[in-house]
């Protein structure tokens, strides 16, 4: 393994050193020491975008970065783990609180077998967004609200719009999910690979 | 530790601003603010301009036209020629005759690091005074510069900026905040400020603090230096940006699609950096266009003010 001292160095140096021995020894591993956390994260990054994997340790007053020569350095960032799963990406978008049109109580209850029936989808349910008089399920008092922190706890992201939150009055008594927006949705929807529309 | 006042400072030490007013009369107040630096640039001549500009940009942000300017000069005589002194000053001067202000006097030392500022005098009707502190909800947030320019400046010291982009962010630099200034005191703006040292949202986290609301940040939509972004994902990101983001982290929610590189430019210390203007939300594309049509063509808005939870920012 390849060590490189650079304590006592002030950003960017850190950075110039390592990347001048990757270009003079070509290592296959390499061992940073530097003497503050903003340049591990700098060398770090750095070592990622160069096709490293590393991994970071602090001894004492000492900050190391150990990095792993995994691949060929990338042109671009490299994408998120998310992003290169094969796994499907599912969106649920629920514009209302009531399933279907006819009678609202069954509405309602078909709304509630709904979405505790959705952890079916298993990993792929990606996102679930609630907007209009969907966000109603989302706050104090709905009967789905500890499905839905059951599903955060779990790990996936509930966006719920601040738009109709506001409009109804309710930013405060949102209990489960993020607050989001227009843009965050748009993006969403762009980035899934199903949208489910309720 | 307890500032003494008077009921003439209108803006005073207790509610740390861009600069001080002081009411002079019931139509004229006086704005004051001082500012210097070590060098950012290679060039003399470019960073007195830089400076200047940076020193001026206060005395706007609080909505004000600044009339007089002195010199703060801490330069290593025995090690430098006194011609980069010159060319500093000169910077300065030109940059300030740009912005209609004269210079009137100045102090200068003797020190072993270059360092150099200027203290700006100017002038604003009192209930025209624009502080951080008077957020209203739905209002729209407004940038005039893009971000970006302490990584690039990063780069450059890495050697990693090409020529043209070192040129690009000088540029960017020197610009006086003046037009985007004029241009904004013709809509109803409630709270302006300029991004400087703490970021985006280090500045961002200043006018929500206190105010019980919350911003809601576009990140797309914030006007960037491309290459900052690049420079980002291969760790040339200054040490101040990390300490911004440790400062403030608490108080801000990044969404999950908003990439590592593109939080550590919102992080990133600005040198003379853009004005950060909050205005009514049914003004904010209006303003958008007039700043375009007077050539500040990287002016966009990028967030909107929330009625609450209290002090919170989510970046979407």
């Amino acid at each position: 393994m390849k060590e490189i001292d650079a304590r006592g160095l002030a950003c960017p140096a850190p950075v110039l050193q390592t990347k001048a021995t990757l270009q003079e020894e070509n290592p296959q591993s390499v061992r940073i020491v530097v003497d503050n956390a903003a340049s591990q994260q700098n060398v770090q990054r750095f070592l990622e975008s160069q096709g490293f994997q590393t991994t970071l340790e602090q001894n004492g007053d000492d900050y190391l970065v150990i990095g792993t020569c995994v691949s060929e350095p990338k042109e671009q960032p490299r994408l998120s783990t998310e992003q290169q799963s094969d796994v499907k990406k599912i969106m649920v978008v629920c514009a209302t609180d009531r399933m279907g049109f006819g009678d609202d109580e069954l509405g309602l209850k078909l709304m509630i077998n709904f979405l505790r029936t959705l952890k079916e989808m298993g990993n792929e349910l990606w996102r679930l967004v609630f907007v209009n008089n969907g966000v109603k399920l989302t706050i104090d008092g709905s009967k789905v609200l500890d499905d839905l922190k059951d599903f955060e706890n779990k790990g996936l992201k509930i966006l719920v719009c601040g738009t109709c939150l506001t409009h109804f009055g309710l930013l405060e008594a949102k209990k489960v999910g993020e607050t989001t927006n227009m843009l965050d949705i748009v993006t969403a929807m762009q980035l899934a690979d199903k949208v489910i529309s309720i | 530790m307890v500032f003494p006042t008077n009921e003439n400072v209108i803006v005073g030490l207790d509610r740390a601003d861009d600069a001080g007013v002081y009411k002079i009369s019931d139509d004229l107040a006086l704005i004051q603010t001082v500012d210097f630096f070590t060098p950012i640039v290679d060039d003399p001549y470019w960073f007195g301009q830089i400076a200047a500009a940076n020193a001026l940009s206060d005395v706007y942000a609080m909505g004000g036209i600044p009339k007089t300017a002195m010199n703060l000069v801490a330069f290593p005589v025995k090690q430098m020629e006194l011609a980069v002194l010159r060319q500093i000053i000169q910077g300065g001067i030109d940059k300030l005759a740009e912005a209609g202000v004269v210079l009137i006097g100045g102090h200068s030392i003797e020190d072993k690091e270059l360092k150099y500022g200027l203290s700006v005098t100017g002038f604003v009707h009192p209930a025209r005074v624009l502080t951080k502190r008077n957020l209203q909800p739905g209002d729209r947030l407004v940038l005039t510069k893009p971000l970006g320019t302490g990584i690039v400046n990063t780069a450059i010291k890495a050697g990693m900026a090409s020529a043209d982009l070192t040129g690009k962010v000088t540029h960017l630099m020197a610009a006086l905040n003046r037009d985007a200034a004029g241009i904004m005191s013709n809509f109803n703006v409630s709270a302006c400020t300029d991004v400087t040292g703490f970021g985006l949202l280090g500045h961002l986290a200043e006018m929500v603090c206190g105010s019980g609301m919350s911003v809601r940040v576009f990140s797309k939509q914030v006007p960037v230096i491309a290459e900052a972004l690049e420079f980002a994902a291969m760790g040339l990101i200054p040490a101040g940006a990390y300490k911004n983001r440790e400062f403030r982290e608490s108080m801000i929610d990044f969404a999950e699609m908003v990439e590592r590189s593109r939080q550590d430019v919102l992080f990133d210390p600005q040198t003379s950096g853009g004005l950060l203007i909050s205005v009514n939300g049914h003004q904010a594309g209006e303003l958008v266009a007039a700043l375009k049509d007077a050539g500040i063509g990287d002016a966009a808005q990028i967030g909107e003010i929330l009625s609450g939870p209290a002090e919170k920012i989510w970046v979407v």
